[in-house]
């Protein structure tokens, strides 16, 4: 059985693609045959993201089509056994991802015994934000704390609820997952942002976990290494815990409190 | 290659009576002074409310005598809020011609009236409530609308904001309502909205509606309540 996951938010600029550059990573980590695919037609960023940009041959839209087979056009990750990358195309035309197409890219890939394919979202509400989570089993809804962002992301969860093909069938309905990202303790402490409790309160759906602000995932993204791999960093921290919560594991949250930095203790050397 | 299955095809055009919920705009003057304060007044909080919403202005409550309105003006003036006014009802004479002449469909309309006719009742004839209730019980997210038509909704989780129900008869909603609560959408003006959780962007019955800044009245805000109309046309807002 695979496990279709897609990463969604409706908003653009979110941290989609860099999440799913990490739990695709992560989950490949673990063991499991995991594929990644890159439904942004015209953007091609996952792969930069994953830093196989130089590597790319054929890519979606030609397996679509038939230029090429799923086989020749996957593309094996340097940095995790287990994950192969299925990039985007740089095709203008952004109706070339077919519900049918992209069915049979995804019954392949279960035919090949992957575990999980993770779906990276184009941001909006329209054909290729839907065509990525016709098919999923798992949704994780990446939001950052800002109002738009939380507005944005209830509507993508409608749209879920409503277009999946799981509600179409009317099958268990698509599991929903709240990442929140770019998350700033001290700003969110400051009442500049949401908190993470605002967004849980006002989404009501399960959260997965809560990814700090920080510049090491600009830094992980122009090596092309996803952040993840940055071992010891609360980044990567935070986004292991979400995929062990993924799992079932329970990790309480990380990296979401404001600590006042303790300068009058200091001062006074007090213990 | 494989090709695709092309699905019988569908005739390309069918008719069909169909009944949608839209905005009333009840005009109780057709000065332009007046109209244009109080546009203003009334949009200031919500500048794009209605995104898109159909809407008739309801003539029934002008005098006999009512100079038209500069009916392109104010279609144009609601269009730049959100609204699409298409229609007047009630309305006779002049004013109808004038609605006419802007381009606006006339509905009821007894042809041109030679005298102008006493003002007819203030609303259309409420159409009671009979369908079975309708239940939901999945959360209404943003852009998503539900209607019960001829009938009771009951939602059993939250409308988020930007989501909207609409009902002919009486909206209950046993969780956060934070969206659009349309009850008696066919005018019945005995419907009532009831939550337990009162924090609505909008609130409207048989028509008559109410919108709420950032802070509704403390005494509910937040809590159970019931929303329903009083004798002169007022939405009245009560604990539960
Ligand atoms: N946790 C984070 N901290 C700092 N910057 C981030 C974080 N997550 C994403 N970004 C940055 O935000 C931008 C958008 O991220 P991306 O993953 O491409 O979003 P999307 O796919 O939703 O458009 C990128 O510049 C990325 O480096
Ligand atoms: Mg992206």
């Amino acid at each position: 059985m695979t496990t279709i996951i897609t990463v969604t938010s409706g908003k653009g600029g979110v941290g989609k693609t860099t999440t799913s550059a990490s739990i695709a990573s992560g989950l490949a980590l673990r063991g499991f045959k995991t594929a990644v695919l890159d439904f942004d037609v015209g953007l091609r960023n996952l792969d930069l993201i994953m830093g196989c940009e130089r590597r790319v041959v054929y890519d979606f839209v030609n397996v679509i089509q038939g230029d090429a087979n799923l086989h020749q056009a996957l593309i094996k990750d340097k940095h995790a056994d287990n994950l192969f990358v299925l990039p985007a195309s740089q095709t203008r035309d952004k109706d070339a991802l077919t519900s049918e197409g992209v069915e049979k890219v995804l019954k392949e890939l279960e035919h090949q015994g992957f575990d999980y394919v993770v779906c990276d979202s184009p941001a909006g509400i329209e054909h290729g934000a839907v065509i990525a989570l016709t098919f999923a089993d798992e949704a994780i809804v990446v939001t950052n704390p800002e109002v738009s962002s939380v507005r944005d992301s209830d509507r993508i969860l409608g749209i879920i609820q409503s277009k999946s093909r799981r509600a179409i069938e009317g099958r268990e309905p698509v599991k929903e997952h709240l990442l929140v990202t770019r998350y700033d303790p001290k700003r969110a402490h400051e009442g500049e942002m949401l908190t993470y409790t605002d967004i849980q309160e006002l989404l009501r759906i399960p959260l997965l976990g809560v990814i700090p602000e920080s510049e090491v995932v600009l830094q992980a993204s122009n090596q092309g290494i996803p952040a993840i791999h940055q071992k010891g960093t609360p980044v990567a921290d935070a986004y292991q815990d979400a995929i062990g919560r993924f799992l079932g594991e329970e990790h309480p949250l990380r990296f979401v409190e404001y600590e006042k930095p303790g300068l009058l203790k200091r001062l006074l050397g007090g213990k | 290659m494989p090709r695709r299955r092309e699905p019988r095809p569908a005739p390309a055009l069918e008719l069909k009576t169909t009944r949608f919920a839209g905005i009333q705009i009840i005009l109780n003057s057709t000065e332009h002074a007046a109209l244009n304060t109080h546009l203003t007044t009334l949009f200031a909080a919500t500048p794009d409310f209605f995104g898109g919403e159909a809407a008739v202005f309801e003539c029934g409550r002008l005098p006999a005598d009512a100079a038209p309105p500069d009916w392109a003006w104010l279609v144009q003036e609601l269009k730049s809020r959100g609204l699409n006014p298409f229609a007047v009802q009630n309305a006779s004479g002049e004013l109808a011609a004038a609605a006419a002449q802007a381009g606006l469909l006339v509905l009821n309309a007894a042809g041109p009236a030679p005298a102008p006719e006493p003002a007819p009742p203030t609303d259309t004839a409420p159409v009671p409530a009979a369908a079975p209730t309708r239940f939901v019980d999945k959360p209404l997210r943003s852009g998503q609308r539900v209607y019960a038509a001829g009938g009771d909704i009951v939602v059993l989780a939250a409308v988020s904001p930007g989501a909207e129900v609409i009902a002919d008869g009486s909206i209950h909603v046993y969780a956060p309502l934070k969206g659009r609560a349309l009850a008696g959408a066919r005018g019945d003006t005995s419907a009532r909205i009831f939550t337990t959780h009162l924090e609505a962007e909008l609130v409207s019955i048989a028509g008559v509606y109410r919108t709420f800044d950032a802070a509704p009245d403390t005494a509910v805000a937040k809590k159970p309540a019931q929303i329903r109309l009083a004798e002169a046309s007022q939405i009245v807002i009560e604990p539960l």
